[in-house]
């Protein structure tokens, strides 16, 4: 180091030696004196400024130096030269501060080409020239001192730079420029340096003076009153009037800034609309206050600068002194673009509030073509949104809506106001906690955040909610929030993301785990499964043997403790006894509410109870779905086991009391069991396609979605719901046919309907031809005990003419009278019974008909497949319109059938 | 060699110097910055000893007018 500052000292007394001119028969001790002096003075000035005032870059250096040749050259033959000599020299590495030299050098040049404008000025005497002199080149030592002076702007550079970062790295360069473009102006054509001096000379004297005129300035930036400027009204800044027009005009640019100012001034006085508008007020309240201690250090130049003027000077002087209203015009131009901005987001401000506010500013920091108003409105945007990241940590971390202004995009709605909208219509009025405690507002999301995000982050602090409230563990909560809690704020986008992705993974976590572990919800499923739709076949088989009588009479004649009961009997008797207490304790056996005319199998319904938490997931609109879905199923279950009871009797019944050798009873009951096995075929099949078909497969889809990997209770609702549908829609309760205008006819429920209603007509109609069989038989088997053989062939004959018999039966029956009356009956009623036999069975069969005809057009795949499954040999004929021909024409082909 | 080697270097990097600073000289004219070749040598080890360029340009001008002063006032002085 030593070294160092040694050789930097030999070189400085080498540089005063060489530049020291020689005073011809001056004293050696003198020339001593002088050079010690020079020295010290070199070495003073050295070390007070020992850092570099440009960045240390070599480019910056030689632009400097092209511009200026550029500049100063008419032609571009020198700056090529320089270019050359430039690539040469960077290809040398002798010299490690390249662009320190070239700075020199171009410092130096400046110096060469400063002087001439003052001393080529032709106008000016020499007794001015000289005083023009002596104010440039002071004594010696103070000049240091005064070269401060006479660069106002770097003085004021680095107070500006901290308050207004976006004039950064111009500031200095279009200082540089300025100078440059001045100077290089004024050799170049020195016209022009003519003409200024012209200007100087025949300067008109303004009334007030500009000096009185930068006295009032800064009152006036600070949008104060001033004797010469003074407001007028709120808005308005009024001018002496008595002004050239050039001034006005600099005023006018000069008035911008201050009337901002006040505007603004008055926007943070008045009071915020909320959180978000109470922080840009701040942040508005910030930036002015740089802007106050911008106009402070323009204060101070110009009361430097009015100090050190010299009055006899045109213009008082004031082209020296390095402060006038033109450079104040330059100085303030970036803050004033700075208030015109922030003007700007006031006045858009009154009418947004939360997000939108915001997505205002944001929208200026992301979309605008400027750098500076990106820069600026970033700046803000750091204040502004430091509430809200409040909200946010509270909302996510804590599931707490603090938010007494409503400026969060998520809002807490007004149980009340809940049941009106359109959406909880469709459900039926069914209000859930967690569907809508909360609300996601789309307008107030902010821009800084996505939708995605967005919903990710409601669902979060809805969770958390909902954990607390819903699910009662408010503990978990709390130490969740203070575990995992941290601060957010605007700017590291990445981080917060990251943050809110795990606190949405843990939330989720959590709350899936307490729907499984502490409130069942996936056994809740299965027994929802098993009970109501009918999948626990034992006890459904046994439930309905033990109620079927019961439920045969009239609704009115039912009793809910008979029905529990038989419910209870069912469970002990299968294997429903060996579910979990939990799940049976809400199964319960009830009646609907009961219509004119109702028997016990309309009414009955079993029902399985969901309480709090769980029936986010099964809501009341789930529970509704289901309860169709049940009855819908207990009523094919109730036809089948009613077709499947008579089909019992008539198979044994075929056996023994209904042998007859009436061909005609024979035929008619061949018939009927061909319907009857049709039926029965049907309804198996419809049943097979409903439970393994529809419930088992949307089942298995329920199970891999809810089993998935990072589900939420979101997807579980959703899930849920889909299976539901699907099963709805497929298992023909809900689709509705689309070829026809009448709705209410048409849907496949109505046409289950009416078939499973023929199906329990028929059956009563079987029923009775049994029981017609059966007297018929007693009454044979009572005339074979009483009769001989020749009655017997009697008998036979009568059998071919049935008519015949009943006129002679009575005669071949002498003991009993009353028994004369049911005979009659008895005969009368075979033909009846047969005509309606044919007649329920023929309208079934049209029914089918049309049933699979809309079965056959079916855009889902599992319908068509019922469609063929019910009909695999084509006995039936699909008819796509309603108005079907008669039946009868198929009687043929499916008695073959059977 | 060891010796050579390094008289060799110091032949080099001294023609380097002279090539530099005839660089530098070549763009002082075009600049007009006025400086002979001993000054501009100078200058350069002294920036290279790490001074501020700014000041030493500013100190460069001083000494100049000071000089021009001095001129000037013998001048007047003389007649």
């Amino acid at each position: 180091m030593s070294s160092r500052s040694q050789r930097v000292n030999t070189g400085i007394n080498s540089l005063v030696r060489r530049l020291l001119v020689k005073i011809p028969g001056e004293e050696p001790a003198a020339v001593e004196e002088r050079e010690s002096s020079a020295v010290d003075f070199v070495r003073e000035i050295l070390e007070s400024s020992d850092s570099p005032a440009v960045v240390a870059d070599v480019n910056q250096a030689s632009d400097l130096i092209k511009k200026r040749l550029l500049q100063t050259n008419p032609s571009p033959e020198k700056a090529l030269r320089f270019t050359n000599l430039y690539s040469r020299l960077l290809s040398i590495p002798v010299i490690t501060q390249k662009w320190a030299v070239l700075y020199f050098l171009y410092q130096l040049s400046d110096h060469q080409q400063r002087t001439p404008p003052i001393l080529t000025s032709p106008f000016k005497s020499p007794i001015k020239r000289r005083r023009n002199i002596e104010d440039v080149i002071p004594g010696s030592p103070n000049y240091g001192a005064k070269r401060n002076d006479d660069i106002p702007a770097e003085a004021f550079a680095p107070e500006g730079l901290k308050k207004l970062p976006e004039r950064e790295g111009g500031q200095r360069d279009r200082k540089e420029e300025e100078q440059a473009f001045a100077k290089s102006a004024a050799t170049q054509r020195e016209g022009v340096a003519l003409k200024t001096a012209l200007l100087a000379e025949n300067y008109v004297e303004i009334d007030p003076p500009e000096t009185a005129l930068l006295r009032d300035l800064p009152f006036t930036l600070q949008g104060l009153s001033s004797s010469h400027l003074p407001f007028s009204s709120e808005l308005t800044l009024k001018l002496p009037s008595t002004l050239p027009v050039p001034i006005i005009s600099i005023l006018h640019t000069l008035a911008e800034p201050s009337l901002l100012y006040r505007g603004l001034a008055s926007f943070i006085q008045s009071p915020g609309g909320g959180l978000l508008g109470q922080s840009l007020r701040a942040a508005i309240g910030g930036e002015l206050r740089s802007y106050l201690g911008l106009v402070a250090t323009l204060e101070g130049q110009i009361r430097r600068a009015l100090a050190s003027l010299d009055e006899r000077e045109p213009r008082g002087g004031i082209g020296k002194a390095g402060v006038t209203l033109k450079r104040c015009v330059v100085w303030t131009r970036e803050a004033t673009m700075g208030l015109r901005l922030m003007s700007l987001i006031s006045e858009e401000s009154k009418s947004k509030k939360g997000g939108q506010l915001i997505s205002l500013i944001h929208g200026f920091s992301s979309s605008h073509g400027d750098p500076m108003v990106g820069a600026f409105a970033e700046r803000l945007l750091v204040h502004v949104t430091r509430p809200f990241y409040d909200m946010l940590r509270q909302w996510i971390y804590d599931g707490e809506l603090s938010d007494p202004y409503h400026e969060f995009f998520v809002s807490e709605q007004d149980p009340n106001a809940i049941n009106d909208t359109p959406d909880a219509r469709n459900r039926g009025g069914a209000s859930s906690v967690w569907e809508d405690k909360y609300k996601l507002n789309e307008d107030m999301v902010p821009t800084i955040i996505t939708q995605d995000f967005a919903q990710k982050v409601f669902l979060i602090g809805k969770s958390l909610n909902f954990i607390r409230y819903g699910c009662g563990d408010s503990q978990w909560v709390e130490e969740y929030s203070k575990a995992a809690s941290k601060e957010l704020r605007y700017g590291d986008t990445a981080t917060l993301e990251t943050w809110i992705d795990e606190a949405y993974k843990t939330t989720m976590a959590r709350l899936i785990h307490l729907m499984s572990e502490k409130f069942h919800l996936f056994e809740h499923l299965k027994a929802l499964k098993n009970y109501i739709l009918l999948g626990q076949g034992d006890f459904i088989a046994l439930l309905m043997e033990s109620l079927s009588s019961n439920l045969d009479r009239p609704a009115g004649a039912q009793y809910r403790h008979t029905l529990t009961a038989q419910l209870e009997h069912a469970i002990r008797g299968s294997n429903a006894q060996y579910d979990s207490p939990e799940v049976l304790r809400r199964l319960d056996a009830r009646m609907l509410q009961l219509s004119h005319g109702d028997i016990g199998w309309d009414c009955f319904t079993l029902e399985y109870k969901i309480d709090a938490p769980v029936d986010v997931v099964v809501t009341e609109w789930g529970n509704r779905q289901y309860l169709k879905v049940f009855n819908f199923l207990w009523r094919i279950k109730r036809v089948e086991f009613a077709l499947a009871s008579t089909w019992r009797k008539c198979m044994t019944g075929s056996r023994g009391v209904l042998q007859g050798e009436d061909e005609n009873v024979t035929k008619a009951w061949k018939l009927t069991r061909g319907v009857l096995a049709e039926m029965i075929h049907f309804i198996g099949q419809l049943q097979y396609y409903i439970l393994f078909e529809v419930i088992e497969s949307s089942w298995d889809e329920l199970q891999t979605a809810i089993h998935k990997e990072g589900c939420t209770l979101d997807d579980l609702i959703k899930a849920h719901t889909k299976y539901l549908n699907a099963i709805t829609h497929k298992g023909l309760l809900g689709a509705k046919k689309k070829h026809h205008g009448e709705v209410d006819e048409n849907t496949f429920m109505v046409q289950l309907g009416e078939i499973l209603r023929l199906m329990l007509s028929y059956r009563d109609a079987v029923d009775g031809l049994y029981s017609w069989s059966v007297s018929d038989f007693t009454k044979r088997q009572g005339a074979d005990v009483r009769n001989d053989v020749q009655n017997r062939r009697d008998d036979d004959d009568v059998l071919i003419n049935t008519p015949a018999t009943t006129r002679r039966g009575p005669r071949h029956l002498p003991d009993s009278t009353p028994a004369l009356g049911i005979d009659d009956s008895i005969v009368d009623e075979f033909p009846v019974l047969q005509e309606r036999l044919q007649a329920l069975g023929a309208h079934f069969k049209s029914r089918v008909c049309l049933l699979l005809g809309d079965l056959a057009y079916q855009p889902d795949v599992d319908m068509r497949f019922l469609g063929v499954v019910m009909n695999f040999n084509d006995v039936y004929q699909p008819v796509r319109k309603k108005s079907s021909r008669p039946a009868g024409r198929e009687q043929g082909r499916s008695s073959a059938r059977a | 060699m060891p010796g050579d080697e390094s008289k060799q270097d110091k032949q080099a990097s001294a023609a380097q110097a002279r090539q530099v600073i005839d660089v530098f000289q070549e763009i002082s004219t075009l600049l007009n910055a006025d400086l002979d070749r001993q000054t501009l040598s100078i200058c350069i080890s002294l920036i290279e000893n790490g001074v501020n360029p700014e000041a030493l340009a500013t100190v460069v001008r001083e000494l100049r007018k000071d000089a021009e002063e001095t001129k000037r006032d013998l001048q007047s002085g003389g007649q």
